[in-house]
């Protein structure tokens, strides 16, 4: 476990201001990819106003129960870094096939503390994260266009890629499948990246092709 | 016997019909024969006949009648069956209406749903838009603070810049000032040059007018020197031009410090604008409460609406729409103020922008005027120079004079004097151009270039070769960086492609790095689709099962029912392979049986288990005086008996199974400390230095803190914590 870092400087954003950012920024990430994917009908989602630009976010009390959840403790692991990954899987209902997986990978960015106040860079605005994020989103809106078309039910999963020795709700959470998708039919293609002063998410799509 | 039985019947009633004539005919005979009371017995036989052929017709009447009244029958039957055929066909009719009803009342049912449905919809609708709407209120928040803090910013800066420019303003005046005042100073000078010069050129004529001898020549000189002093004279106004170039440009600039102060002035106007944004503020709090009044009303109409649905619901709803309309028209005058302001602070960006580059173009300016005035003042030392190279061969002239005067013995005392005065002239001419070059050299400061150029040449140009063959290296290693540079370029694209890969292993999830668990939860959408799924397997098993069950039922009554049908019995057979589902049946259960009694036996052995650690757990205990709480991490807890406050977590960093902590010394732990208060602080960090950071030995340091914490616990007279 690493030791939790405190705020480097006064006017950098903290390391819990990044991990609320962070988190926000899955809720919207995975709304788009299941109204996008068309996991769920498109009735269930309504527009919010959110980073300058209409999103869609779900209606559905239950999935948002399970977003919740997954969240807040996606929230606590990120703020002790346990968390190096996060996946959403789109699995075929009938087949039972792994379809597609976006994947969201976690880095903490190096911070050069000893130093002083001196050397650190200034601290990112954040209209710049902002915009940043809002870019992903409308990368993931874009990759429909290239995404293989998704003609059959499908439901989803999302997985969290944790260390060992991260501290985990054990009635809650479970070890489980990665839900790999098979080598000679998978193709990838990786999405932009966002970064705070304390975190960088990069965002990669791989899916099953079969031609 | 059996022939008796078989010949008699027929025998017996064949034999008797000829018996029985033979016995009329012989009664007959009789009749003939014997007494009348024969004949009246033979009248009864015939009246017994007659009564037989009576009974026979009436029968037959009888038979006739009944056969009529069958028909009748019959013909009502048929009459009857038309009837029933109709009332079946009413009865049918009925059916259909009823059933048409059925379906109308159906359609009527989905419609109310559809309506509902609606309903629904259009209230989720309007919460949407309330949400929209309060979204839009904090972007509008948002903006409004950016603006503020922009505007603020603005100012601040324009501030400083018209401090600074004022300030550059005040600095170009004083050069200014200073410039011209050299200037003026360097005319007159020149003026008093010319004035003796002219009259020097006066004694020259006096001179060469007396000495007709050479008298050519000097003129030459002379007119030399005249276009010398010209020359002078132009440059002089050349200057004097630049200085009337800088002067106007002094007042280009007071006019654009004016101009500054105008847009001072401007700045304070958006000042006070932006506290006209303070009331669009105003407004939308005063917005907000409405939003919150419409919520409430909302709420409100939420909590009615179960009980009475129709003509308020409708009313209310469209006020509220009304209301939406309006505080969306709101929104949009508000916006469009917003952008009103952005667009007139950015006008005011600008012009600022414009106003720096103009500035910037100013300064140019006069750094370029400044070159072209230290151009002019080294002219002018050159000229100053030319001017002592002319004195100097005007006194080679007059000693000439003064020589030729001597052989010739022509010349005159007053010409003496005159050439005494000359040269003392001269004097003061070179002891001025002496003075203005060293004022030049003040000015310009710049002799240390040829100063230092002139002794050292050789030793410059080794110096240069020297920096030019360091710089040829540089170069070459240069070009061997760059290469190397490009080099690493190129596997830094390779790396990034199979690092791209890689990725996809990973984002493909067919590899999981190590130390890494994937996780999910447990009530997740896949988990319950599949839940549902294998529920609807278990059902349609069921189903299945009681089928077949049904089926095997079927078919053993049907055996039964068809009795001796064999061929019927066969296919029947062949619907269901009988025997083996049944074998497969009973292997199932053997199974699941044995799977049973596996698992008792698992879990038995688990409670053993648990039992056993319960056990090892009470020994160590007792024994080491020390508690172990193992987790599922791998983590263990290493609680002091005598203490419960001094509690140790340790982690085993590479193999996970060697939870066991006391016999490997030689494996480093990573360790962390939970240790809260009198958990023996006081020797701990000492302890820890020794045992664990020098000697490596775990057990050791628990040792000697359960020591620590034993004595400690005897001083203040406690009991271990069992």
């Amino acid at each position: 476990m690493a030791p939790t870092k405190q705020a480097p400087t006064r006017q950098a954003i903290t390391l819990k201001g990044s991990t609320n950012l962070v988190t926000e920024f899955f809720k919207y990430a995975a709304n788009t990819i299941l109204f996008q994917r068309g996991v769920y009908p498109a009735d269930d989602f309504h527009m919010v106003k959110k980073y300058g630009q209409t999103v869609l976010v779900t209606q559905d009390l239950a999935l948002e129960n399970y977003l919740d959840k997954i969240l807040k403790q996606v929230n606590k692991w990120l703020l002790t870094g346990a968390v190096t990954q996060l996946v959403l899987a789109i699995i075929s209902k009938d087949s039972r096939v792994t379809m597609e997986r976006w994947v969201f990978d976690i880095n903490l960015v190096e911070q050069e503390q000893p130093t002083g106040a001196s050397g650190s860079a200034p601290a990112k605005p954040e209209s710049e994260i902002q915009a940043e994020i809002r870019n992903i989103l409308k990368q993931i809106v874009s990759t429909v266009t290239f995404l293989p078309v998704i003609d059959e039910p499908t439901v989803f999963n999302i997985l969290a890629y944790t260390s060992e020795s991260a501290d985990i709700p054990a009635d809650e959470w479970v070890d489980t499948d990665p839900l790999a998708i098979e080598a000679s039919k998978s193709q990838q293609v990786k999405l932009r990246s966002f970064s705070t002063d304390v975190h960088r998410i990069e965002a990669m799509v791989a899916y099953r092709y079969e031609g | 016997m059996d022939n008796d039985e078989f010949s008699t019947p027929v025998s017996a009633s064949r034999s008797s019909v000829p018996w029985s004539t033979s016995v009329k005919r012989d009664s007959l005979a009789a009749d003939l024969e014997r007494d009348p009371q024969l004949s009246t017995a033979k009248r009864k036989q015939r009246t017994q006949a007659f009564h037989s052929q009576m009974t026979f017709a009436s029968l037959e009447r009888q038979v006739a009648s009944l056969q009529t009244s069958k028909a009748e029958l019959e013909a009502k039957i048929r009459e009857k069956d038309a009837v029933i055929d109709r009332l079946e066909g009413d009865r049918r009719w009925l059916s259909d209406r009823e059933k048409e009803e059925r379906e109308e009342k159906e359609r009527e049912r989905k419609e109310r749903e559809e309506e509902k449905r609606k309903l629904s919809s259009d209230l989720r609708a309007l919460r949407n838009s309330f949400q929209a709407l309060r979204g839009e209120h904090d972007d509008l928040q948002d903006e409004y603070s950016n603006l503020k803090r922009q505007s603020s910013q603005t100012i601040a800066t324009q501030k400083a810049d018209t401090t600074t420019l004022s300030r550059q303003v005040a600095l170009l005046q004083d050069e200014l000032a200073s410039v011209q005042a050299i200037a003026e100073q360097r005319s007159n000078a020149l003026e008093e040059l010319q004035l003796q010069f002219d009259e020097l050129s006066e004694a020259q004529a006096n001179t060469s007018r007396l000495s007709s001898g050479g008298g050519t020549e000097e003129d030459e000189n002379w007119s030399i020197v005249r276009e010398e002093l010209h020359r002078q004279a132009n440059h002089l106004r050349t200057v004097e031009t630049a200085n009337a170039k800088m002067n106007s440009e002094l007042i280009m600039l007071r006019h654009r410090n004016t101009s500054l102060e105008v847009l001072k002035e401007q700045k304070r106007e958006l000042e006070k604008k932006v506290s006209g944004v303070e009331q669009l503020k105003e407004k939308v709090v005063r917005l907000e409460a409405e939003l919150d009044a419409a919520r409430q009303e909302r709420e409100d109409w939420a909590s009615k609406s179960a009980s009475t649905p129709s003509v308020a619901v409708t009313q209310s709803l469209s006020d509220l729409r009304l209301k939406y309309a309006t505080l969306l028209e709101e929104n949009g005058s508000n916006v469009a103020l917003l952008h009103r302001r952005e667009k007139e602070l950015e006008d005011a960006q600008e012009r600022e922008n414009a106003f720096g580059k103009r500035i910037e173009d100013l300064e140019a300016e006069i750094e370029l005027l400044k070159e072209g005035l230290t151009r002019a003042e080294q002219r002018a030392s050159l000229a100053e120079r030319e001017v002592g190279f002319q004195q100097a061969m005007l006194a080679s002239f007059t000693a000439e004079e003064t020589h030729d005067g001597v052989n010739t013995s022509r010349l005159d005392d007053v010409a003496k004097q005159r050439v005494s005065q000359l040269e003392s002239l001269l004097a003061d001419y070179k002891a001025t151009i002496a003075k203005l070059e060293s004022e030049i050299n003040d000015l310009t400061g710049d002799l240390s270039s040829t100063g230092g150029d002139r002794r050292p040449r050789v030793e410059i140009i080794k110096d240069l070769e020297s920096e030019r063959h360091k710089r040829e290296a540089a170069e070459s290693a240069l070009r061997e960086l760059e290469s190397t540079t490009e080099s690493q370029v190129e596997q830094i694209d390779k790396l990034e492609q199979t690092l791209f890969e890689l990725q996809g292993e990973i984002g493909g999830g067919r590899h999981i790095p190590p130390g890494v668990r994937v996780l999910s939860l447990r009530d997740n959408p896949a988990s319950q689709w599949e839940d549902l799924s294998r529920k609807a397997l278990e059902r349609v098993k069921d189903e299945n099962e009681a089928l077949l069950k049904r089926l095997k039922e079927l078919e053993e009554s049907g055996v039964r029912g068809r009795g001796g049908n064999g061929g019927q019995t066969g296919e029947d057979e062949e619907l269901v392979p009988r025997k083996s589902w049944e074998a497969a049946i009973q292997e199932k259960e053997e199974l699941e049986e044995a799977l049973k009694q596996k698992e008792k036996r698992l879990i038995r052995l688990k409670q053993v288990f648990s039992a056993k650690t319960d056990e090892f757990k009470e020994a160590i205990a007792s024994i080491l005086g020390v508690k172990l709480a193992f987790y599922p991490n791998g983590q263990v807890r290493v609680t002091s008996q005598f203490d419960l406050n001094a509690a140790f977590v340790f982690q085993p960093t590479k193999p996970p199974s060697a939870s066991s902590l006391g016999k490997s010394n030689s494996e480093a732990m990573t360790m962390k400390l939970v240790a809260k208060g009198e958990g023996g602080p006081e020797e701990l960090p000492q302890l820890m230095r020794y045992w664990v950071e020098q000697e490596q030995c775990i057990p050791c340091f628990l040792a000697s803190v359960t020591l620590e914490c034993y004595e400690k616990m005897k001083r203040e007279g406690l009991r271990p914590a069992v």
